[in-house]
């Protein structure tokens, strides 16, 4: 958390400056975030022998995780170092309230953990990683829009700035969304074959239907984003507007989820 | 020993007089030699370019002497008759470093951190490598020169950002498209800039030209010259669904392209950015295209201005640049060993010849 914060900071003098030299500092402050944070998730998930998404707080800091993660990868794109920037924030306030101690819930002792087969693992970590993939597509998206902005009112950020064509970062964010959505539809599909209470139907839970609005909202996006004459500037605000959700919901919903609080 | 220099720039003097003083590049042995025959240097180059002549020399006369000297061998090389007042401007040590290495990194230049000069420098100091006429002084003082040019544009912005129209233009399709690569300009009205602006929109890549004007047959004789295509004048609108770029400026009293005319054209082009750029006065765009989605209007004040913001940014680098020059200039006068010295001599010609080539 502490070099998300720096990185964070960081973030603002680069956002002050107008990204205007390609930096590496930043990258380098995210990398030591994500390596740390990839060794607690190992830590813990050699503990519970599991993958480690058995309560909020696991499941939020894998989401960070792979949220981190994939801005790292990206990142290594010429000229998409300032994702990091974007992305740091993101993480860090994220990552506070994910600490709040009443998320992290242990289970009873001598309770077998939740996620210990490979489907469940397998249904956990897609559907997070797919949120971390939206968490991307939306800082794409935030970028994209600051740059048009700055394109469009002549501001001459948008030219001293080192950040990508606003084609490219339509086109990230367009790949990201769906790479994000197949991994989704994946994790629907495999949550769809994990036994569940008799007689319970899979659509009755309150977060397999938030799980299933939130499909139809990306497929909806993508849908009218392949669609010839679209715009792309209603496309990128709603994939933000569609993260922020997720963001602003996912709790919620798994507090009141059955099946993921049996 | 010490360097000198002599000469006369864009600051000093106007053009006619600058052209009188210029070598042509095939003269310059030839004057090096009668340099060094009179006895005024023992090392020298000439760097005459259009914005400024000037000597270099390494000499064993007292500096005063040898600007004298070496004003009277300009005047008779290229027989000048009228008195010179303020035109020629000399400079002894340490000065005469500073503004050599100054000069190769394009502070003294018309265009503030151009790197055209460098170019020119080098190929200077080749030539009167070539013929011998460098030693271990000038030799010494050049290298450091391409030295700090590098390590200043690297350090520093001063040669950051574009600070003409044409290569604004550029900048700003840079920023929009992926790649200039599948782009295709329409140039409506064949005006100087917004040739220079295709020009250089096709050195960076664009696939093609098409060009519209009032005279066809102009249109025909600047496609032919850019390698693109003419249309007649009424259907540039026709183009709009291929192109991703559009120049104009033509002499039209009133607006030729409105948001009523451009909104149905945009459906036509599927999404794709478009970028018009209005560098015609009175102003051929109407500025309520930029409303439109995926329309990205600049007009020439615009792009003026962005020019000018960066020539303003160049400038407050020039104190960082400076900081940097009289550092180095310090560790050359400071470093500076005795010319006879065995590891001077040992400086070879073909070393030195690669070391200007990798400095590049």
């Amino acid at each position: 958390m502490a070099f998300y914060g720096l990185s964070t900071v960081y973030s603002v003098f680069l956002w002050r400056k107008g990204f205007r030299k390609d930096d590496h500092v930043n990258y380098l402050l995210l990398l030591a975030g994500v390596t740390l944070h990839t060794l607690a998730m190992f830590k813990r998930g050699l503990t519970l022998h599991s993958c480690p998404v058995n309560n909020l707080y696991e499941a939020t800091t894998f989401l960070l995780w792979a949220l981190g993660l994939a801005c790292l990868v990206y990142s290594l794109l010429p000229r998409l170092k300032f994702l990091c920037a974007f992305t740091a924030p993101v993480l860090f306030t994220v990552g506070v309230f994910a600490l709040m101690p009443s998320l992290d819930v242990h289970p009873l002792p001598g309770a077998k953990p939740d996620f210990s087969d490979w489907l469940r693992s397998l249904h956990a970590a897609t559907i997070l990683q797919s949120y971390g993939a939206f968490g991307l597509a939306a800082v794409a998206a935030a970028m994209f829009l600051m740059q048009q902005h700055d394109l469009k009112f002549h501001k001459l950020r948008a030219v001293l700035s080192l950040l990508p064509s606003i084609q490219r970062l339509e086109l990230i964010t367009l790949r990201l969304t769906l790479v994000g959505f197949l991994l989704f539809t994946i994790g629907l599909v495999t949550g769809q074959q994990l036994p569940r209470p008799e007689g319970r139907p899979y659509l009755s839970d309150p977060k397999v239907v938030w799980s299933a609005l939130l499909w139809l909202v990306y497929l909806g996006l993508l849908v009218a984003r392949l669609l010839p004459g679209r715009s792309t500037r209603r496309f990128t605000v709603g994939v933000i507007v569609a993260f922020a959700f997720l963001l602003l919901t996912f709790w919620i919903t798994n507090l009141y989820s059955g099946l993921h609080h049996p | 020993m010490s360097v000198v220099v002599i000469g006369l720039s864009h600051h000093s003097s106007p053009v006619e007089l600058r052209e009188r003083f210029a070598f042509a590049e095939a003269k310059i042995p030839e004057a090096l030699k009668a340099l060094r025959e009179s006895g005024i240097a023992d090392e020298a180059a000439i760097l005459s370019t259009c914005n400024r002549v000037e000597i270099y020399a390494a000499t064993s006369l007292e500096p005063a002497r040898a600007f004298a000297e070496l004003k009277q061998f300009l005047v008779t090389v290229h027989a000048f008759e009228n008195p010179l007042t303020d035109e020629l401007y000399t400079f002894a040590e340490p000065q005469s470093l500073q503004h050599l290495f100054k000069v190769a990194c394009g502070l003294d230049s018309m265009v503030l951190g151009e790197t055209e000069i460098l170019g020119q420098l080098k190929k200077a100091y080749d030539l009167a490598l070539q013929h011998r006429h460098t030693g271990a002084r000038l030799n010494k003082a050049f290298q450091r020169a391409f030295n700090v040019a590098k390590h200043v544009r690297t350090e520093t912005n001063i040669q950051r950002g574009s600070v003409s129209v044409a290569s604004v233009a550029v900048e700003l399709a840079e920023k929009i498209f992926n790649s200039l690569a599948d782009r295709e300009v329409l140039v409506i009205g064949a005006g100087e800039t917004s040739e220079k602006a295709a020009r250089a929109l096709l050195s960076r890549g664009a696939r093609g030209i098409v060009v519209a004007n009032r005279s066809y047959e102009r249109a025909v004789a600047l496609a032919g010259e850019l390698g693109g295509r003419a249309v007649p004048f009424e259907d540039w609108g026709r183009e709009f669904e291929r192109i991703d770029i559009a120049i104009s400026s033509t002499a039209a009293p009133h607006a030729i392209l409105d948001r009523a005319r451009l909104e149905p054209l945009m459906k036509t082009r599927k999404r794709r950015p478009l970028l018009l750029i209005d560098i015609a006065v009175p102003r051929d765009i109407d500025p309520e295209v930029n409303f439109l989605e995926n329309v990205y209007l600049y007009n020439i004040d615009d792009l003026q201005s962005i020019a000018a913001d960066y020539l303003k940014q160049r400038q407050e680098e020039i104190a960082r640049c400076e900081q940097i020059i009289a550092e180095k200039v310090r560790g050359l006068l400071g470093a500076r060993v005795p010319t006879d010295s065995a590891a001077q001599r040992r400086l070879s010609f073909a070393h030195l010849r690669k070391s200007v080539q990798s400095a590049d």
